[in-house]
């Protein structure tokens, strides 16, 4: 096991249910969703003052507009938070929330601070165009040497399904059984220990009386799990990004809407404030590849957070494996022999959906939940990231 | 005259006819209200939202643009019968049964706005009958109302008076069905099936009887009975497919049943086959199989003899196609008549029983000639009507020819031709149309709204519109003025399809010197197309000798002649209608002013034949994406020429003028005309009140901000990704980069301060680059040749 000042723990994760783009969350503002994860994770550990967190680090792979702004100290005043409670908003694309999970972890365990928060938060719905409110490319991009910047991560999806042979059907298959696994443990209410439902208000006109109505709804579970999913009915979807591809809407993650948030504290002040801790941050490893197989970030990420913690594969007992696209699942699951049953045992971003920065804290609070009801030991949040990269961080459950 | 204002308008029926009639008085800015049932179980306007569903993916699109839409509010009878009290027009189209409607207009008739009108879109029944279901005091305010599908494409409206319409009512309501929703209107009898469906079905039932008689096939028969006759390319039996067999067997049932002393009233019987057919579920198109069926790729075609489909073949026989060909209408028909071969002697025989037909039922149907005539090109599509065509080959020796036929019993009927038929040498003259109910000549409506129209559609044998004064002309154009305002010139491109080459080029330009120095504005006018764009021809032949200084010399003498347009120092306003392709389509954006008919089809085309556009086009959005984001936070005209370029590349063409508007073609400010026959007078009467308000050309534009290079290269991810799917091979990917370069205004920083001569040159630039490319060169010859694009 690496060196370390000290361990930090995870005393409490919580997350909000995952809306479809432009679905429950469609007007929802993505500091308004990060200040209530920030509320409610706080609230589960209520001998903790809010004054005692040392900082708050939140990722988020579209930081701008209404997530800009350094949307981290946004969420924390809003959320009601001392003044004095400091926050950075950090971005790697979709690795964004494990990465905030790792950097708060890692002031911990350098004795920086002895309470802190890693969280994400992400509003698809709000943005203009799927990449941003202002797409600009640079010139320099078409060159043979730099083409792949530009590749879209479709396009890398397809390069993954062909280089490591992945079939149409093998994609929907996987597609089917993401629904099927997000519906049964919907259904189970599995993740009932991990989500804080949220009261969603919308300001709507009354055309009858010329008044402007508040509408509330209590939004409770995952929005994205199609029911009905089958190999027909995913057959009949069209490839969106080559003309003769596999990689469907079907077999691909949904753009969603939302956040999570990790409380974490240090050995000493979980002693201090005895707390029942959930877990403990191990390790957090990233690393590149070639951006055109983007897809494939896992395969040298996970290894190596492996190695640095001395943890070997098989003894992992729940890995949460961004499903990006079911072409890179598949690769990621195959090159390193992933036991596939033990990967997403509840459904993974093909159903559940995928809120980019902020998936990596959500799929935090699942694998540490699901570790604890399932008496596992080892849990892994592993996601490939665009332009070329993987991330993986390793919990163990207590 | 009164006007007719209409503020908004209910439909009563949501069915194919219903739905696509709101569309269409929606697409004219009227509100409707679309009644039906109300749907048992779920919400109660379940019917009508499933109808409004159905509007949107209809091909060709009844919908001017999607957005008219949210001009239709779903209704049904048990809840919003009180919305009738603000409706000035209700349209009844419900299904075709009589208590239905008896029930209806009992329903409706306490909620009706004092004075709206009521008028039937029914096909069948008697308007005398459905008047007499209303209150007296209404029956003045209602008629017939008889639209043909699709509604929004076919012209033809009929109106059926009953003796207690008020003609005032009737008078406004033709004005603004011809001038607001842009139809042609037929004031017809309320005789069974009125004029065109009379003439129409008879003529089909007709057409299958000598099929039968004579032995042809199918097929044979279509290819006979399409284009080759003047009528539309479905023919007879595509065209039963298309509108429903079981609909056909019921049309001729409400034949057989309500047409009891017509002459020809046993032929009124579905033929056995149709009956077989119908039987089986092949119903036509909709079941995706009738009289043809399509096997892959094959059409097939039902063969009666194997009483099984075989592949569809349908041709003309050599002798018989030369005598098609024959010019004089006289020379044709006799030859027709002189041929053993059995397919002459079918045609004539049908073309003969559809006379003998419409000279009996005449004086029944309609009040003349003219407006049986109309109804048929009208509501058929024929390009003739059947008393043209007899008058065109000769009316005696045809009535000659007819009666000898009666006489030997080879005409379906014996009944003889009325006597008036052997008194006259034809029945359309200058003077009018004759009327066989008044046995006089019948002139044209005097209504004031067809005063608008300056050169409306005229039967053979009435006298043609004036030319109007020539002022100079070349090979290219014609420049003349109309006596409705001499001040006003306009310029009519002479050349095949309205293509610009050189000589129309050079016209355009002396034409605006011209108007410039002797007129107060500027009109462009031709019958449709507008203009499909370049002269491909001229640009091939260039290409071959490279002879590329001269393409490019000849590229800006495009950009002079748009830029003479826009910067004109009198109003130009281009009159639109058709396609507006390419270069024509930038002389549209170019223009001082634009009077569009709805059916405008506008688009740059370019890159289907491996082009962009350079007569301005790519010029003219860098500018108002430059103008659009100085009114915008952030200054940036990026966003603008996002949704510009995939315009573009994807050469994208408008389905309406409505739709033009939206994809930036046209602007708000520009007229948009429903009846394309009153296209001149607008554009006419807008130049004279542009040149009344004091028109001022537009400055040159200078101080325009381009998106330059990162602008490039945020639409080169897009092409990237797309080339990298497959999706676009290496010279689309090409084309679409120099139109991106185009449009962003080059290879500069992005903000930089440009003015418009730079934007012509590197459009042109771009243009000439593309034009060197053997691809480019491929996809130009290929289009010539073939009239499709190439994907190379």
């Amino acid at each position: 096991m690496s060196k370390q000042v000290q361990d930090a723990y995870i005393v409490a994760a919580t997350r909000l249910p995952v809306g479809k783009r432009k679905g429950m969350f469609r007007t929802t503002r993505p500091d308004d969703m990060l200040a209530f994860a920030l509320r409610s994770v706080l609230a589960q550990v209520p001998q903790i003052e809010p004054k005692l967190v040392g900082d708050v680090i939140v990722g988020c792979a579209m930081p701008e507009a209404e997530q800009g702004m350094n949307v981290a100290r946004i969420g924390v005043l809003l959320a009601g938070l001392p003044d004095t409670v400091p926050a950075i908003t950090i971005n790697r694309f979709c690795s964004s929330g494990v990465n905030a999970v790792a950097m708060a972890a890692d002031r911990i365990r350098l004795g920086e601070c002895d309470v802190a928060i890693g969280a994400g938060t992400e509003s698809m719905s709000i943005l203009a165009q799927m990449m941003g409110n202002k797409v600009a490319s640079n010139p320099a991009f078409f060159t043979d040497e730099n083409r792949a910047i530009a590749y879209g991560m479709g396009i890398t999806a397809e390069r993954v399904a062909e280089r490591w042979q992945v079939t149409r059907e093998q994609q929907d298959a996987f597609a089917v059984e993401s629904n099927r696994r997000a519906l049964a443990a919907i259904a189970a209410g599995q993740f009932k220990d991990e989500i804080t439902p949220y009261l969603v208000r919308e300001h709507l006109p009354d055309f009858a009386s010329g008044t402007v109505n508040i509408r509330e709804r209590l939004f409770e579970n995952d929005e994205g799990p199609r029911p009905g999913t089958t190999m027909e009915s995913l057959a009949k979807l069209r490839a969106v990004f080559a003309a003769k591809g596999s990689v469907t809407a079907g077999n691909s993650s949904q753009m969603s809407d939302g956040a999570a948030a990790v409380l974490l504290m240090s050995e000493a002040a979980v002693k201090r404030y005895n707390v029942k801790p959930l877990a403990r941050f191990v390790s957090f490893s990233v690393a590149g590849v070639p951006p055109e197989i983007m897809g494939i970030g896992p395969i040298e990420a996970i290894p190596r957070v492996l190695a640095q913690a001395g943890v070997k594969q098989e003894d992992i007992g729940w890995i949460e494996l961004n499903e990006a696209f079911a072409a890179q699942s598949l690769a990621v699951i195959r090159e390193l022999g992933l036991d596939p049953a033990k990967v997403n045992p509840l459904g993974g971003a093909i159903a559940l959906g995928h809120p980019l920065g902020a998936t990596g804290a959500i799929r935090t609070a699942t694998v540490v939940h699901g570790m604890r009801r399932t008496k596992q030991k080892w849990g892994l949040v592993t996601m490939c990231i665009g332009t070329g990269m993987g991330a993986a961080g390793l919990f163990e459950a207590l | 005259m009164e006007k007719l204002v209409i503020r908004r308008a209910a439909v009563l029926g949501a069915g194919v006819m219903g739905a696509q009639i709101a569309a269409h008085l929606a697409n004219a800015d009227v509100p409707v209200v679309l009644f039906d049932l109300a749907a048992p179980g779920g919400t109660p306007n379940g019917i009508v939202n499933k109808a409004l569903d159905v509007l949107k993916k209809l091909e060709p699109s009844p919908l001017a643009t999607k957005e008219r839409l949210g001009y239709i509010d779903a209704a049904n009878y048990d809840q919003h019968l009180g919305l009738l009290s603000e409706c000035d027009l209700v349209i009844e189209a419900i299904a075709e049964k009589m208590e239905w409607k008896e029930d209806l207009y009992q329903r409706i008739t306490p909620h009706l706005k004092p004075g709206a009108i009521v008028a039937s879109n029914t096909s069948g029944l008697s308007i005398s009958h459905l008047a007499a279901i209303l209150p007296a005091e209404r029956r003045s305010h209602f008629c017939g109302i008889h639209f043909f599908n699709p509604p929004r494409y076919m012209s033809l409206v009929e109106i059926i008076p009953t003796a207690e319409s008020l003609p005032g009512m009737l008078d406004r309501l033709e004005t603004w069905l011809t001038s607001r929703l842009g139809k042609n209107v037929v004031r017809a009898k309320d005789t069974p099936n009125f004029i065109a469906n009379r003439i129409g079905v008879f003529s089909m039932l007709a057409v299958m009887h000598h099929t039968t008689r004579m032995g042809l096939g199918f097929d044979e028969v279509d290819a006979l009975t399409g284009p080759k006759i003047g009528r539309a390319k479905s023919a007879t039996y595509r065209t039963a497919d298309v509108v429903g067999l079981d609909t056909m067997a019921h049309v001729i049932r409400t034949m057989k049943d309500t047409l009891a002393d017509d002459p020809w009233h046993a032929y009124f019987e579905s033929p056995a086959w149709l009956a077989a057919l119908i039987e089986k579920g092949a119903l036509g198109q909709k079941t995706r199989a009738g009289v043809f069926r399509k096997v892959g790729k094959e059409i097939q075609v039902l063969d009666l003899a194997k009483l099984d489909y075989r592949p569809s073949a349908g041709e003309i026989a050599t002798e018989v196609d030369a005598i098609l060909k024959i010019r004089n209408p006289a020379e044709k028909f006799a030859a027709l008549r002189a041929s053993g071969h059995p397919q002459a002697k079918f045609l004539w025989a049908i073309f003969r029983d559809i006379f003998h037909y419409a000279a009996c039922q005449l004086e029944q149907i309609a009040d003349n000639a003219r407006d049986l005539d109309f109804a048929m090109r009208w509501g058929f599509g024929w390009s003739q009507g059947p008393f043209e065509t007899w008058q065109a080959a000769g009316w005696q020796p045809i009535a000659e020819a007819i009666a000898a036929d009666i006489a030997a019993g080879v005409a379906m009927s014996a009944t003889p031709l009325p006597a008036w038929v052997f008194e006259r040498n034809g029945v359309h003259e200058p003077a009018g149309s004759y009327s066989a109910s008044a046995n006089k000549l019948s002139p044209r409506s005097s209504l004031p709204v067809y005063r608008r129209q300056l050169f409306p559609e005229r039967v053979l044998g009435e006298a043609p519109d004036p030319r109007g004064e020539t002022v100079w002309q070349n090979d290219g154009v014609r420049l003349w003025t109309h006596p409705l305002d001499a001040n006003i010139a306009i310029v009519s491109v002479k050349s095949k399809m309205h293509t610009v080459g050189d000589e129309v080029l050079d016209g355009l330009l002396e034409a605006v010197a011209r108007a410039e120095k002797g007129f107060d504005g500027l009109v462009i006018w031709h019958e449709p197309p507008f203009a499909v764009g370049a002269n491909l021809q001229q640009v091939s032949e260039a290409c071959a000798a490279g002879k590329f200084d001269l393409l490019e010399a000849t590229v800006a003498k495009f950009q002079r002649a748009s830029m003479a347009l826009k910067h004109a120092q009198v109003p130009t306003v281009a009159a639109v209608q058709g396609m507006a392709l390419g270069g024509g389509c930038e002389f549209v954006m170019h223009a001082g002013h634009r009077v569009m008919a709805l059916e405008s089809y506008c688009g740059l085309v370019e890159a289907g034949v491996g082009l962009i556009p350079a007569g301005g086009g790519c010029k003219e959005f860098a500018l108002r994406a430059a103008e659009i984001a100085k009114r915008q936070a952030g200054n940036d005209p990026f966003y603008f020429l996002q949704n510009v370029f995939t315009t573009i590349a994807m050469a994208h063409v408008s389905k309406s003028a409505l739709e033009a508007k939206d994809m930036g073609f046209a602007g708000a400010s520009d007229d948009f005309v429903f009846n394309a026959n009153e296209l001149l007078y607008v554009a006419i009467r807008r130049a004279r009140a542009m040149a009344e308000a004091g028109w001022r050309p537009p400055l040159r534009a200078r101080g325009v901000a381009v998106a330059g290079r990162p602008g490039i290269a945020t639409l080169e991810m897009m092409l990237v990704n797309m080339k990298e799917g497959g999706m676009i091979s290496a010279h689309d990917y090409r084309v679409a980069k120099a139109a991106a370069t185009a449009l962003c205004g080059g290879d500069v920083e992005p903000g930089t301060i440009v003015d418009d001569e730079w934007l012509l040159a590197v459009e042109r630039r771009e243009f000439v680059e593309l034009l060197k490319t053997p691809e480019t060169q491929a996809r130009i010859k290929h289009m010539l040749e073939t009239g499709k694009p190439l994907r190379n």
